[in-house]
């Protein structure tokens, strides 16, 4: 009964905090810029909006075009389930079950192209080619950072595996960690989740077609994946675990904000990167994750 | 100590992946420079229990060569040439990146196999020379301007000054003010030569130079 | 009882041969008798985990005959059942008397033929007859490829195929003549006491290598795959190269191993993975794609056996346990989600008239059947979860990443875990543009807007292997009891060790995620209705006359990632832009070549052939020149023996 009730709240914190998050980078943007800005709640409202309207469906689509959608967002919630929440630990937890997230998040992604797929536009088969070509570096960066987690804890489970490493080890898979989140989900200098002009974009372009609770349901998965990224992160990186509950539950929550907040002042200070630049940015994600492996796996030399 | 130098040290590595990595002239000549004035600081931090004047003059000299007077040189010659940037190197930065850490990291994996001394054996000293030394041969053989190039002699020139840190007490101090005497002279000339190119040719592609070769 | 069911197997199978030809419907009778008598043999001595031993009281060339299903043989035969009778029924309308009159009849007796050899290959206990059978499989796989002869490339492809099949096979006769003329018998079985045998195992590496596709020995695969009829396409990839694979697994269970064999294997599978992908994401050919996919996925069972091959080495049965089971259960996983791929593209095929993607598209609409398990084909493949796909792999990283945190032996370890995600994300996009091109979006020719759903008979095979790959994703720890007696077969000196793997859980976490997914589509899909939907063209950014052609193409979809791969698949692109002020048709052709076959092999065929038309520029006709050569060479023996005294 109790683990019922433990999933349920998990399920309800993911869903109702991850909408925050771009809320925040919004805010900081516009404070940058010297902007009043939308308010924090802005995408709550968009969404509670979106989910009321009907859907315009392209005439090539099939019915996948409304199914992806929906399996891509409850494997990234399914994926989210699955991470530990630093002293709260995880609420169900295997060996090999971070193998078992990175590769839900695949799921999100085959569907998320699959739905750009369907309506035969050209932008959007661009985009799905850029954002499928584009994750295979970022998983080998995360499958590096996992290894490093793995090296250091010797566990491969998930609840067990966030020993975060000494010294300058840390710093490095930080900033490793910080570029996969900025390219996984698609945040300046990979992409430019504002900007009008299709030829510029990966994700923003795939969801061109979508309306309505679709595409409500698109913007909150993208919403739980970045809240997701920055859990793991933060997690990879401090010694939460070994704080007392509440305090590290709050410590969570800050580091999460900290990372927020630092991905609206990348937004704000750079500018998106030439596309032939991601894999060389991407490429430098990975070395910065493969550096603390080396450094854990060669010890005290 | 020991934290320190291997800092000091495992920065330097960083900033050869920022050398091999980008595109921009200036950045490639800052991260040179910065790379210079880190390995210029060694000699203070490894013999830190026994300070004299020949040590603080051998770290004023270098900082002040590698950090100030060779930058300051390459980027008049870069403005002098008007160029910003390397746009089609023989390797590309993605390779070239993957070069670098692959050398890296097989530098740092072959130290368990070489017979070092005992207060050698612990730190990222040797390691970090021979990935200096591997990355200003990737920049040699792999870039076409004559500026990186020029970079990459002086990345391969730091490898090699930190390889002879090892030898610190045992070096006469003159064969150190020799090297850099050597590298000031020729960043001079290639200055030079870099100036009369850029007139002769109206460009600082080496691959030109190959009309020359008769 | 074995016995039994095993010749009731084999006498249906020689009936089928025989009678195929000219009564197609007792064909298909006999055929999935065989497979249902095949499949009772092969479960029970996978449940039971004993050895089913059969000695002949009667010789046969020499030799006595003797049959063995143990574990690993009967692991693969189920393969052979499944596959042999699920294409049975497939080609009963795929390659059917009304399409194809002449070749017909034979495909049906080779069929039969095939899948007796294949079983008995994997039953053979003698050296001698396994070669006998191992050279049947390949010549019945032969005459399989070569069923449309008529068409120049198949004769090439399968040309290709028997050089390099009978290259593999030289490999193999050495190899068993040597083993059994060091061990004084051709009764096949473990020989782990005499540590001399060792370097033989290279030559079963190489010989059973060609037939399993691995890098670089894979050259005759692709071509052979795209250019057979689909449903032989299915049981070359699914299974024909398993036997290879079987042939491996089989004799580094047996075989002293040399000491660095682990690493060969874990490198070679690293290779084949990784390159295997890369050309697949390439291809413009969809059936080239899955051929190179193979590749591939031989790749990663490499890996996990390479593992488990290292793992024995250094006493290490925690992680070698786990990645054996994971690396059977892909054997088991790439069979069948490789057929029903493979059934998919010849469907597509046979409504469309073309395997190339660039010309098909929104096949969707014409085949949803097709079009809906080709896609859970596709997400199996890619290993997304909660399919089968996923399970095999999952269990071969566990054995990895322990492997890892160990952090002993294993530095070799953390690239092949890199390589594995690496190729698991590339597959995953050769598969969503596959799918996107061919279903998805808009025709992009007639033939495409023209076609048709393939018939009950195409869509049943396919079906069918698309609830056993869900039921395996979702009840993984049914299937691990039984290949735990495989890895027992293989290792017995494993059997007290926990292999560490939580399948049940798995399962667990697949089934409560497949119900969330069918919870998260169903909210959606009653919130689409309640909210209404209205159709309207897919915008096109104020275009006026947008077409089907604008769409992304198999090549502009791959483009980003071919070109991280230049080096390695040198495409060949011709462009015709459009110039002048009354422009003449643009084109743009693009060919990814067999780099290993076209750009290694060739030349050094063509040097080799070179030099012997140099050499036979000696043998002119000319009595007095010839009687120069004998005295030259008189002469010069005599000189190396003054000067070396020999």
């Amino acid at each position: 009964m109790f683990i019922y009730i433990d999933i349920l709240l998990r399920l309800a914190l993911w869903l109702l905090l991850a909408p925050l998050l771009p809320g925040v980078i919004n805010k900081v943007k516009a404070w940058v810029g010297g902007r009043q800005g939308p308010p924090v709640l802005q995408l709550y409202y968009d969404l509670a909006r979106l989910w009321r309207k009907g859907v315009v469906v392209s005439t090539l689509a099939s019915p996948g075009f409304i199914i992806a959608p929906a399996i891509a967002w409850t494997a990234v919630v399914a994926a989210a389930l699955l991470l530990p929440l630093a002293g709260a630990g995880a609420a169900l937890s295997f060996d090999g079950d971070v193998l078992l997230l990175v590769y839900l998040l695949a799921l999100a992604r085959f569907c998320t192209a699959w739905g750009a797929m369907e309506t035969g536009s050209a932008f959007e088969g661009m985009g799905a080619a850029r954002e499928v070509s584009f994750a295979v570096l970022a998983e080998i960066g995360i499958i590096t950072a996992v290894l490093t987690l793995v090296v250091q804890s010797g566990s491969i489970a998930l609840s067990s595996m966030f020993e975060p490493l000494p010294g300058p080890g840390a710093a490095l898979l930080a900033v490793g960690l910080f570029i996969i989140l900025l390219a996984e989900n698609c945040r300046v200098p990979f992409d430019d989740p504002n900007t009008h002009l299709e030829l510029t974009m990966i994700h923003e372009v795939m969801v061109l077609d979508h309306s309505g609770p679709p595409l409500a349901m698109i913007l909150h998965g993208a919403a739980v994946k970045l809240m997701l990224f920055s859990v793991f992160l933060a997690q990879a990186v401090l010694p939460l675990s070994e704080l007392p509950l509440l305090i590290s539950l709050a410590a969570l929550a800050g580091s999460v904000l900290l990372i927020t907040v630092a991905v609206g002042l990348v937004e704000s200070l750079t500018a998106r990167l030439a596309f032939k630049r991601v894999p060389l940015l991407l490429t430098i994600g990975f070395l910065f994750c493969l550096f603390p492996l080396i450094l854990t796996w060669m010890g005290d030399l | 100590m020991n934290d320190t130098l291997s800092l000091l040290i495992g920065l330097a590595m960083g900033l050869n992946l920022l050398a091999l990595g980008t595109s921009r002239l200036p950045v490639l000549i800052r991260a040179v420079a910065a790379q210079g004035v880190l390995l210029g600081l060694l000699p203070l931090v490894l013999e830190a229990h026994a300070l004299d004047w020949r040590l603080i003059l051998i770290t004023l000299a270098t900082v002040a060569g590698k950090g100030l007077l060779i930058p300051y040189m390459l980027i008049r010659a870069m403005r002098a040439a008007g160029i910003a940037r390397e746009l089609e190197p023989f390797i590309g930065y993605i390779p070239s990146l993957l070069l670098g850490a692959g050398g890296t990291i097989a530098a740092v994996a072959l130290i368990r196999y070489l017979p070092l001394l005992p207060e050698h054996a612990g730190t990222l000293h040797v390691p970090g020379a021979m990935a200096l030394i591997l990355t200003g041969f990737i920049l040699l053989i792999g870039r076409t301007k004559a500026i990186s190039q020029v970079c990459g002699y002086l990345i391969l020139e730091n490898g090699i000054y930190l390889a002879g840190l090892l030898l610190i007490r045992s070096t006469p101090i003159l064969v150190e003010f020799g090297i850099l005497l050597d590298v000031t002279v020729g960043i001079f000339v290639i200055g030079i030569i870099v100036d009369r190119i850029q007139r002769a040719f109206d460009s600082l592609d080496t691959r030109k130079l190959t009309a020359l070769h008769e | 009882m074995i016995a039994v069911l095993l010749a009731l197997a084999g006498l249906c199978l020689i009936l089928a041969a025989g009678m195929g030809r000219s009564h197609p419907r007792i064909w298909l009778g006999l055929s999935v008798i065989a497979t249902l008598c095949g499949l009772s043999a092969a479960l029970s001595v996978l449940g039971g985990g004993e050895i089913w031993l059969w000695r002949g009281g009667f010789t046969l060339g020499g030799e006595v005959p003797s049959l063995r299903l143990d574990g690993v043989s009967a692991l693969f035969l189920i393969l052979v059942c499944v596959v042999g009778g699920l294409g049975a029924i497939y080609s009963h309308e795929y390659w059917s008397e009304h399409h194809y009159p002449g070749s017909a009849p034979k495909s049906r007796s080779w069929w039969s033929i095939l899948t007796l050899s294949m079983t008995l290959v994997l039953t053979c206990a003698n050296g001698l007859h396994f070669l006998f059978a191992w050279e049947a499989f390949a010549l019945s796989a032969y005459f399989l490829i070569t069923l449309d002869h008529g068409r120049g490339e198949v004769r090439k492809a399968g040309w290709l195929y028997l050089a390099a099949s009978h290259a593999g096979t030289m490999a193999l006769f050495a190899f068993f003549s040597a083993l059994a003329a060091r061990t004084g018998t051709w009764e096949l079985g473990p020989v782990h006491a005499q540590a001399g045998l060792a370097p033989l195992f290279w030559l079963a590496l190489a010989g059973f290598g060609v037939k399993a596709g691995m890098f670089p020995l894979h050259i005759w695969l692709p071509s052979a795959h795209a250019n057979a009829p689909s449903h032989v396409s299915a049981i070359m990839s699914a299974v024909a190269i398993k036997m290879g694979v079987y042939g491996i697994v089989r004799f580094s269970g047996w075989l002293p191993l040399p000491e660095n064999a682990g690493w060969t294997i874990l490198a070679i599978g690293c290779a084949s993975a990784l390159f295997g992908i890369a050309f697949a994401l390439a291809q413009n050919d969809i059936k080239r794609l899955m051929a190179y996919c193979s590749v591939e996925n031989v790749g990663i069972i490499l890996i996990g056996l390479g593992l488990s091959v290292l793992a024995v080495q250094h006493g290490q049965p925690a992680w070698g346990k786990a990645a054996l089971a994971g690396t059977f259960l892909h054997v088991i996983n790439h069979g069948l989600l490789k057929t029903l791929l493979f059934f998919g593209a010849g469907s597509v095929l046979h409504a469309t008239g073309t395997r190339d993607m660039s010309r098909l598209g929104g096949l969707w609409r014409a085949m949803p059947w097709t079009a809906s398990l080709f896609a859970v084909g596709a997400m199996a493949v890619s290993g997304l979860p909660p399919l089968n796909g996923f399970v095999g792999e999952w269990a071969i990283y566990q054995g990895l990443l322990r492997a890892v945190a160990q952090k002993e032996h294993a530095a070799g370890v953390l690239p092949a875990v890199i390589v594995l995600a690496g190729s698991g994300a590339l597959a995953l996009a050769a598969f969503a543009k596959a799918t996107g091109v061919v279903f998805l979006g808009a025709p992009r020719t007639k033939p495409a807007a023209q076609a048709v759903e393939c018939g009950w008979l195409m869509r049943a095979p396919m079906f069918l292997l698309a609830v056993v790959m869900l039921v395996i994703g979702l009840l993984p720890g049914l299937f691990f009891a039984p290949i735990m007696n495989s890895v027992a077969a293989w290792a017995p000196q494993w059997s007290g060790a926990d292999p560490l793997l939580s399948p049940r859980t798995l399962g667990g976490a697949h089934t409560v995620l497949a119900c969330a997914l069918i919870a998260g589509v169903a909210l959606l899909l009653r919130m689409v209705r309640t909210n209404g939907t209205r159709q309207s063209p897919t915008w096109d950014c104020g275009y006026v006359a947008p077409s089907s052609r604008m769409q992304y193409t198999s090549g502009s979809f791959a483009g980003i990632a071919r070109g991280w791969f230049v080096w390695l698949l040198r495409p060949e692109v011709l462009i015709r832009r459009v110039r002048g002020h009354f422009p003449g048709r643009a084109l743009v052709v693009e060919r990814i070549p067999e780099t290993v076959l076209e750009k290694i092999i060739d030349p050094g065929a063509r040097a080799v052939g070179y030099m012997a038309d140099a050499a036979k520029k000696m043998q002119h006709g000319r009595l007095h020149l010839y009687i120069l050569y004998v005295f030259l060479g008189v002469t010069a023996l005599g000189l190396m023996i003054l000067l070396g005294g020999v």
